[in-house]
């Protein structure tokens, strides 16, 4: 996607066309949105494709029908290119919330593939988009100079090409197939993003349409790999933190245009020296947790794991009468297993495994209350509780799972010395969890406890 | 109204007969709309000729120009080509380029050479030679690899003539090719049209509002005015 999009953004730039850039994946959006819909009230039958099968169908064919009314808009020349835009832009944002709150059932799917999940797509899914960006790629690198002559010289391209139409329409279908599969895979952001931001930063930079290609190519996969590398390592969203990162190489850019080609490339330089220490820094091996030896002391508090995602965190019911007991208020969720119990449990196995002799802080006063990653307050708590020894306490900062797909994970551990205060041992656990064999929300949980406490271990 | 275009009507061959103008346009109408611009133009174009057109800002210059290389329909008459339109070297208006294009200066001279290339082909040998010639002919060889809107106006119009000088053509159509250029530019561009005639045996058709120079370099002048379009034989001249 960083390789192709810039290709034909490229063109949207220099044609003046950016703000279809901006619509299409709009428009696209609203497609998914409102395929949801239909398929929720019934009028569209169920398929048995998967949820982003049944996305990609709305979003290919309300983008083309969005292109097909725009063209023909165009073709009628009533009113500004610009407000046909901005009206469709503004129309097809509005249809995509309202078609969400027709549909409260499909909200959270249908705003999952509008985030754009890149990681949660299947092989096949993968197959697909690798064949169809694929395709595209070789189309934009194979009719280049028929782009380039009937976007500059129209004239000269009907002299020379004959009927220029059927390059315009050539370029916008493969702009429409790279917007309406970009859009579910990355969402409207993103795609919009990686269209414009890369050719905007190029421009200012090169003289030449072939080296105006293929560095708006090699700024788009950079803006791809640093924007992926960095939302995973700061859990950071992918399509802000990617766009986020255009625009900086866009003023990047513009700076650079005003310093020496030899400024540049010793610039350059430094930029890749940097992200290669980095790189390396970042693959420094991480300690499992002590064992009780290593710590001279075997009794060890395992704290009640703080929840600060602000969500239960309850695992579904397997019981059919106890959930419909539940959705009528006649029966309690409390029944129901958390991931912080679940969470607790596995580390208590691993520890006594170490050689630890396990406590629960509950066990001598239960009003004890979750222990929190903070050490000062942590310590204080088991002061004021009056523990002694060592604590180990757990906090969750984020935990999203997507059945078959994968559970986003973002948790701190800390091995704490409650006399002196003294970390010996923590670790933030905070990445996506591949949970592909998981069938529901309860077992992809749960596979993903276990790797996370796997992981931890050693 | 009537266009005909020989080349078609004889399996897509030019015809080989030097004695046919390239171009006839018999009481030809032109405008937008269904509104008539110009009125009543009867012009022959033959091989070598140097023909001038001109007349103040929008009195339909460029309408003309364009009804030639059919851009534009005609209203009514008939217009006659006798050489396919890839053969039309065109050189616009280089203010009508968009300057947000990063386009070098062989960049530009390559479109010219785009109709024999297949969109899979890269480029050959013999067109990359091409390049260099036509640069070379038009005095711009040393500046192939700077930027084209960083050239002055002289230097673009050269350039685009180059461009047309790629097509390989048998006619060139420039639009107001002095406009917007320095005293010695226009010097040069009037006696490498006049060369393209007189050596190279293309026809020549350019425009200009400046009826003195036209009268000097052309060997025929169509004037237009208000609609009405007239034509002029040179009386004196530089050309050779």
């Amino acid at each position: 996607m960083g390789l192709v999009c810039p290709l034909i953004g490229s063109y949207l730039v220099l044609r003046r066309t950016v703000f279809l850039g901006l619509t299409l994946p709009e428009v696209a959006a609203a497609g998914v949105a409102f395929t949801f819909w239909m398929q929720q009230t019934g009028i569209l039958p169920q398929l048995g494709q998967s949820e982003r099968g049944i996305a990609m169908i709305g979003s290919l064919v309300f983008t083309f029908l969005g292109m097909g009314l725009l063209g023909y808009l165009e073709q009628r020349g009533k009113g500004l290119a610009e407000g046909r835009l901005a009206a469709a832009y503004a129309l097809a944002g509005g249809l995509t919330i309202l078609f969400m709150v027709f549909n409260p059932v499909g909200q959270i799917e249908v705003l999952n593939l509008l985030k754009g999940e890149v990681i949660a797509l299947s092989r096949g899914e993968l197959k697909l988009i690798l064949g169809v960006f694929g395709l595209v790629f070789v189309a934009m690198v194979m009719f280049r100079r028929e782009f380039l002559l009937t976007s500059f010289d129209r004239d000269l391209a009907f002299l020379l090409k004959g009927r220029q139409v059927i390059w315009d329409v050539l370029l916008y279908l493969l702009a429409g197939l790279i917007i309406a599969f970009g859009v579910i895979m990355a969402g409207p952001l993103l795609i919009f993003g990686f269209l414009v931001l890369p050719a905007l930063a190029a421009r200012p930079l090169v003289n030449r349409m072939t080296s105006f290609l293929a560095l708006s190519a090699v700024l788009g996969l950079v803006m791809a790999f640093w924007g992926f590398y960095s939302s995973v390592r700061l859990d950071l969203p992918l399509g802000p933190t990617d766009v986020t990162l255009g625009c900086c190489l866009i003023f990047l850019a513009y700076g650079l245009r005003r310093v020496s080609a030899k400024s540049i490339g010793a610039v350059v330089i430094l930029v890749f020296a940097t992200a290669s220490i980095t790189g390396c820094s970042a693959t420094t091996a991480v300690t499992p947790v002590p064992e009780a030896k290593a710590v001279r002391s075997d009794r060890i508090w395992l704290a009640k794991i703080k929840n600060s995602t602000g969500l239960p965190l309850l695992l579904p019911s397997t019981n059919p009468l106890r959930s419909a007991g539940e959705m009528i208020g006649k029966v309690s969720s409390d029944y129901r297993q958390n991931v912080m119990d679940l969470l607790r449990d596995g580390l208590r196995q691993e520890l006594q495994q170490n050689g630890y002799r396990v406590t629960f802080p509950e066990e001598t006063d239960a009003r004890f209350p979750p222990f929190s990653s903070d050490t000062n307050a942590a310590v204080q708590l088991g002061r004021d509780g009056k523990l002694s020894g060592l604590v180990f306490v757990s906090e969750i900062w984020r935990w999203e799972g997507y059945p078959q797909q994968f559970v986003r994970v973002f948790v701190d551990f800390k091995l704490v010395r409650l006399e002196d205060g003294a970390v010996l041992w923590d670790r933030r656990v905070q990445r996506a969890v591949p949970t592909p064999s998981s069938t529901h929300l309860g077992q992809a949980y749960t596979d993903a406890i276990n790797a996370v406490v796997h992981e931890i271990f050693g | 109204m009537r266009v005909v275009d020989v080349t078609q009507s004889s399996g897509g061959r030019a015809s080989n007969n030097e004695s046919l103008p390239l171009v006839s346009l018999q009481n030809v109408d032109l405008g937008y709309d269904s509104t008539a611009v110009v009125q009543g133009v009867n012009l022959t174009i033959y091989s070598g000729s140097l023909i001038g057109l001109a007349g103040p800002n929008g009195s339909g210059k460029t309408t003309l120009f364009r009804a030639i290389l059919g851009l534009l329909p005609i209203l009514g008459g008939s217009l006659s080509r006798n050489c396919p339109l890839s053969n039309f070297g065109y050189v616009p208006q280089s203010a009508s380029l968009d300057p947000q294009f990063p386009l070098s200066v062989a960049e530009i001279v390559e479109m010219g050479a785009y109709g024999r290339v297949q969109p899979y082909q890269p480029l050959p040998a013999e067109e990359k030679e091409r390049i260099k010639e036509v640069l070379d002919q038009v005095g711009m060889q040393q500046l192939a690899a700077k930027s084209f809107f960083a050239c002055s106006g002289g230097q673009k119009q050269r350039i685009l003539i180059a461009r047309a000088l790629m097509v390989k053509p048998k006619i060139m159509i420039l639009d107001e090719p002095l406009s917007g250029v320095d005293e010695e530019s226009r010097r040069s561009i009037t006696d490498l049209l006049i060369k393209l005639a007189r050596e190279k045996n293309i026809a020549v058709f350019f425009s200009s509002h400046d009826l003195e120079m036209v009268q000097r370099v052309a060997d025929k002048i169509v004037r237009v005015d208000k609609g009405n379009v007239w034509l002029e034989e040179r009386k004196t001249g530089l050309a050779p």
